[in-house]
């Protein structure tokens, strides 16, 4: 898949986290972003949109990350969903991969480590 | 992180001002060091032997290290050696300090030799990153030995700083804490520490300031909207504390968890608890961290 057709969902309660990451996925050539300010949101714009990957925070209001992610990988178990936290304890780690995380980003998150995540999907080797 | 906290000392020993010291923060980016600055901080001159160089320099046209070596104070390996040495922030700020008169040279000798000898600190200690070392510039200038949960504090805001030349800039000087239970400011953004024990996190500054800050944290990012500083600023001690709560796990087994930020304006909070307010002055102006455990 080539990365200009891929679409992305974007899901953090900072608006400041959510901006400066869809800005640099877009300046990578993704054409489709969808953003979610909340565990919820991102639920119902994983089903009406199906990105190809979804960022994820953990701390959110309403439903958590780690909610949100057990309810996309209920709905379609090969979602590949990236955790992105502030808060990468290995308990945190743990949790998230035991719900089913493709992979854990500890923030700031660095535009090489999204850089390369987006580059794997596109080459299906993610 | 020496820089800002020998910029802290020569404040609180009443050295130079707060303005002197933040116009020089401003300026030192384009200072250029002097090998009389480098020869005081290696020892290998005095003052009173630099300024000798430097009054000789006004009938002689020879360069300084040339001077110096033709008067004795250097060797001419000395001189290469010193010529090599990549000029560290905190002889940056001297230098800049010098330049414009704010400090002689003799000030700055007895300064930096009284500095490093209270910490007990080597240069290598110095350039380093460690963060035992690191901790020992915070203890030193904040004494939270005396507090209780004193490791939590100092861990806390050991990383705090670091934070700060991280994302913020190195431009600031850390200013006297005080303890304090209630906070008024024009903004503030807030963030619990929950789990294997309880803390209090903030950022207290005033309109201007907290823009100035949620600007340099966003950077290209940046849009000047209310909402935009508070998630910037919000964002900013979100990671922190996300970093301090990864190195509790990481090096002490400890799990704790962070709470969903929380932003007044023009508030005045009862904090229900003590806690350390430690101001901070950056080049565009104050801005206040509070923390308790």
């Amino acid at each position: 898949m080539k990365i200009e057709d891929m679409s992305v969902l974007v899901c953090d309660d900072s608006m400041f986290a959510r901006k400066s990451l869809c800005m640099f996925i877009a300046t990578l050539g993704v054409k489709n972003i969808f953003e979610a300010a909340d565990g919820k949101e991102a639920v119902e714009k994983f089903a009406e949109n199906r990105p190809d990957v979804v960022f994820m925070d953990i701390v959110m209001p309403v439903v958590t990350g780690i909610d949100a992610l057990k309810q996309i990988k209920d709905t379609d178990p090969a979602a590949k969903v990236i955790m992105a936290s502030s808060v990468g304890t290995q308990s945190h780690l743990k949790e998230a991969i035991k719900a089913g995380a493709t992979d854990f980003l500890q923030k700031p998150v660095s535009n090489d480590q999204v850089k390369k995540i987006i580059e794997n999907i596109s080459k299906g080797v993610l | 992180m020496f820089s800002q906290f020998f910029g802290g000392y020569l404040l609180n020993s009443e050295l130079v001002t707060k303005e002197q010291l933040t116009k020089a923060l401003d300026e030192k980016k384009n200072t250029r060091m002097r090998l009389g600055v480098l020869a005081i901080n290696e020892g290998l001159m005095t003052a009173e032997q630099v300024e000798h160089v430097n009054v000789t320099q006004q009938t002689v046209d020879k360069l300084f290290g040339d001077l110096a070596v033709d008067l004795g104070y250097l060797k001419p390996s000395d001189v290469d050696d010193l010529l090599h040495k990549q000029p560290t922030d905190y002889l940056l700020l001297g230098q800049t300090l010098v330049n414009s008169g704010v400090l002689s040279n003799a000030d700055f000798e007895k300064a930096i030799n009284e500095y490093k000898k209270k910490l007990a600190l080597n240069d290598d200690d110095i350039s380093g990153d460690q963060s035992e070392k690191l901790s020992v510039l915070v203890n030193e200038f904040y004494h939270f030995n005396t507090a209780e949960n004193a490791k939590l504090y100092t861990n806390y805001t050991t990383l705090l700083f670091k934070s700060l030349i991280r994302f913020i800039g190195d431009d600031f000087t850390p200013l006297e804490a005080s303890v304090t239970r209630s906070i008024a400011a024009e903004r503030t953004v807030r963030q619990d520490i929950t789990g294997a024990y309880s803390g209090v996190t903030m950022i207290a500054c005033g309109k201007a300031e907290y823009s100035m800050f949620s600007k340099r944290f966003a950077k290209e990012a940046y849009i000047a909207a209310e909402e935009f500083d508070d998630a910037s600023s919000g964002e900013f001690l979100n990671v922190c504390n996300g970093l301090y709560a990864v190195n509790e796990s990481n090096e002490f087994g400890t799990e704790i968890s962070l709470t969903p930020l929380t932003f007044t304006k023009g508030e005045t909070l009862e904090l229900g608890r003590e806690c350390f307010s430690i101001p901070v002055q950056f080049t565009f102006g104050e801005v206040e961290f509070v923390i308790s455990f």
